[in-house]
């Protein structure tokens, strides 16, 4: 049996696809689409052609809508939800209540005068954090990425070792250099060995955060710098070669040939590198557990402490700073789109 | 405005060697065009004198001075490419005075050559346009205008009418004709097109696997292929090459020995030696079969309006190609009988070379 068509047949472009498979096919294949030839059939005919692409789509909104639209849904009921209790059930409506702690501050630029000030330690920090994590993310990977566009010896093993610490656990990049490190790492180690003195890396304020931002980059670097070397490779030599001929110096030709082709791809790095710094926590809890004190407490890990590890677990409030956190993302992403496709247009 | 001289280029890449000892010298002002089949090096022996490929032996001099080891922005050449290679960001106008603006002119000085440049070229509607909204042809001449600006020793054109329509590119190789002739500059035309290289040259090189194999104005080249390459390849459709042998002082056979040709001269040859006989298309004539060369049996018939080309064959010789002015009509499978113009024929010995008959 076939698959047929509600559209007459001077209007269809094309005789009716059918689920049969060819001859020769694997027999399980055979019998599968043989069992769903015929439902298949009857739905269409019931519901129509054009209505057929969201019944295949039906699958993967289901398992998107469980993992993704429910747990957003009940996360709100959270933040609208006070008390201990765990089921949305027994928690009691408090409306703007959670919001309104957490915004309830003397002064905004001082976390001290802020009820819940690990939450505005935590967004300056994811502040500052972001903004010299991106600045560094995209600085470097663009060097790395014309560099390695350059005819260099080794270019592929360079490429790679690269890209190698993406594929890193974050837990895993946390703790190599959480060994590197700490009191008694291989960094303080190597110092000590040329005479240098200890340094506390992970535990002054201002290390801490240094090297929080720097093996952030480290990780992830590979990636920005993959996307921006697909950027470069995609701009024609003959560009290059033109601007040779027109005698074009090289600062030049990166000034006003190189960065305005790969805008489009810059874009790109900076918001998503952007939206990551933002929503960082793995690598900084286990490098530095956000201390020494909150010097290196982010969002994320506030919003997990608050409602999982704190002796009391304050699963509204928690849940009303992530839909913060979601708000600032989904802004993040709103320009993002915006950028890319006033770019495409 | 320059002369150029290559003396004994050479090009490898590893072990192989694709420009193998290129000596040449092109005049100022002269429209000289490198034409060849493809992968016979016109293009990068183009780039070599562009600057954009190092070579691996020999000296390159523009005005005397030699500009072998002197990087291609220091050559002081503008070159159009086949892709246009324009600057997909920058506006028309941007993109003629980008060059420009590296030398460090004026304001006013650009201005001023841009407008010139865009008039001459028929742009200056278009200046504040970016390249991808103009035609190809469009493109092509923003592309010309970018090197006009510049004002350079020598234009290079790296097949830049091959991303056109037939249409277009007949238009634009007419406006390059003429853009010669306004402005006057050496220029050294690459294509692998016959049509372009007779109709725009004042002197075609015609390359072959790395080597020049003959260089001349088109008339010399067409009327005196210097060797079957030559005679091959110069020519549309391409000329007759019919194997023969030598009978006698001015006499040659032809195919397989039956028929007898009376040619002006056989040169050098002696009695026996097995030469090459080229007739051109419109060089042989449809004669009643008495007193013909040779009789073919019609192949194919192509009716073009104008002219008809006639395809054919004959025992022990390859495709025959006779063209006829004006609508002729011959059916498949006819026979006719052919007569080669004595004054027109080409001899070519056992190494391919030309024997002169006249």
């Amino acid at each position: 049996m076939t698959l047929t068509s509600k559209t007459s047949p001077a209007t269809s472009p094309a005789p009716a696809a059918s689920l049969a498979p060819s001859r020769g096919a694997n027999p399980v294949l055979k019998l599968v689409t043989r069992i769903l030839d015929w439902p298949m059939a009857g739905l269409q005919r019931l519901i129509g052609e054009r209505r057929m692409p969201y019944v295949f789509l039906l699958p993967n909104l289901v398992f998107f809508g469980l993992f993704v639209f429910v747990p957003i849904a009940i996360n709100f009921v959270y933040s609208v939800t006070g008390g201990p209790a765990l089921f949305p059930s027994e928690r009691p409506y408090v409306g703007a209540d959670q919001y309104s702690y957490l915004f309830d501050c003397g002064s905004y630029v001082d976390p001290n005068t802020c009820r819940e000030d690990h939450f505005w330690r935590g967004v300056y920090n994811t502040l500052f954090f972001s903004f010299f994590q991106v600045v560094a993310m995209v600085g470097l990977s663009l060097l790395t990425a014309v560099v390695l566009n350059m005819k260099i010896r080794g270019r592929g093993f360079f490429r790679a070792v690269y890209f190698f610490p993406v594929l890193l656990s974050p837990v895993v990049v946390a703790l190599i250099w959480k060994w590197i490190l700490q009191r008694d790492g291989l960094l303080n180690a190597a110092i000590m060995g040329l005479g240098g003195e200890r340094t506390l890396f992970l535990t002054e304020p201002g290390w801490a955060m240094f090297w929080a931002i720097f093996v952030s980059v480290w990780a992830h670097m590979g990636f920005y710098t993959l996307i921006l070397l697909a950027g470069l490779q995609a701009i024609p030599s003959d560009i290059y070669e033109a601007a040779e001929m027109d005698a074009t110096p090289r600062w030049r030709v990166f000034w006003r040939l190189t960065l305005p082709l790969l805008w489009p791809n810059l874009i790109v790095v900076i918001v998503l590198s952007l939206i990551r710094a933002v929503q960082t926590f793995d690598e900084v809890f286990v490098l530095t557990g956000g201390g020494p004190g909150t010097s290196t407490l982010m969002v994320v890990q506030y919003i997990y402490e608050t409602a999982f590890s704190n002796q009391v677990q304050n699963f509204g409030l928690a849940a009303a700073a992530s839909v913060v956190l979601g708000i600032v993302l989904f802004a993040l992403t709103l320009a993002q789109l915006a950028f890319t496709q006033r770019k495409s247009s | 405005m320059a002369e150029l001289k290559l003396t004994d280029i050479k090009k490898s890449y590893g072990a192989t060697t694709i420009i193998h000892g290129i000596d040449l010298a092109i005049e100022d002002g002269e429209f000289v065009v490198f034409v060849g089949p493809s992968g016979c090096g016109k293009s990068t022996l183009l780039r070599i004198i562009a600057g954009l490929e190092t070579v691996s032996g020999g000296d390159i001099r523009i005005d005397g001075q030699s500009v072998t080891n002197v990087p291609a922005s220091d050559r002081g050449l503008a070159m159009v490419f086949q892709s246009y290679a324009l600057y997909p960001h920058m506006s028309v106008y941007k993109n003629m005075a980008f060059a420009l603006e590296n030398m460090g002119l004026g304001r006013a000085e650009i201005d001023q050559r841009v407008r010139r440049a865009a008039q001459m070229l028929r742009l200056t509607d278009y200046l504040d346009r970016k390249p991808k909204a103009l035609s190809g042809g469009q493109r092509q001449r923003v592309a010309i205008g970018r090197a006009i600006v510049r004002d350079p020793k020598i234009f290079l054109f790296d097949e830049p009418l091959s991303n056109l329509d037939a249409e277009l590119r007949v238009a634009t190789r007419k406006e390059l004709a003429a853009l010669h002739g306004e402005i006057g500059g050496t220029m050294i035309y690459v294509t692998h097109d016959q049509v372009e290289a007779m109709t725009l040259a004042d002197r075609i090189v015609v390359l072959h696997a790395g080597r020049i194999e003959q260089i001349g104005t088109p008339l010399e080249v067409y009327n005196h292929p210097a060797n079957l390459f030559v005679a091959g390849f110069i020519g549309s459709p391409r000329m007759n090459l019919l194997p023969a042998r030598v009978t006698g002082p001015a006499q040659v056979t032809i195919g397989d020995g039956s028929q007898t040709v009376a040619v002006p001269s056989t040169g050098q040859a002696s009695s026996g030696d097995a030469i090459t006989l080229g007739a051109r298309p419109e060089h042989i004539d449809v004669v009643d079969e008495s007193q013909a060369d040779l009789v073919i049996a019609i192949d194919l018939v192509e009716q073009l309006g104008g002219e008809t080309y006639l395809y054919g064959s004959a025992p022990g010789l390859p495709q025959i190609t006779v063209r006829k002015d004006g609508q002729a009509g011959y059916d498949r499978g006819q026979r006719i009988g052919l007569r080669l113009k004595r004054d027109a024929l080409h001899l070519f010995d056992a190494g391919g070379n030309a024997i002169r008959v006249r």
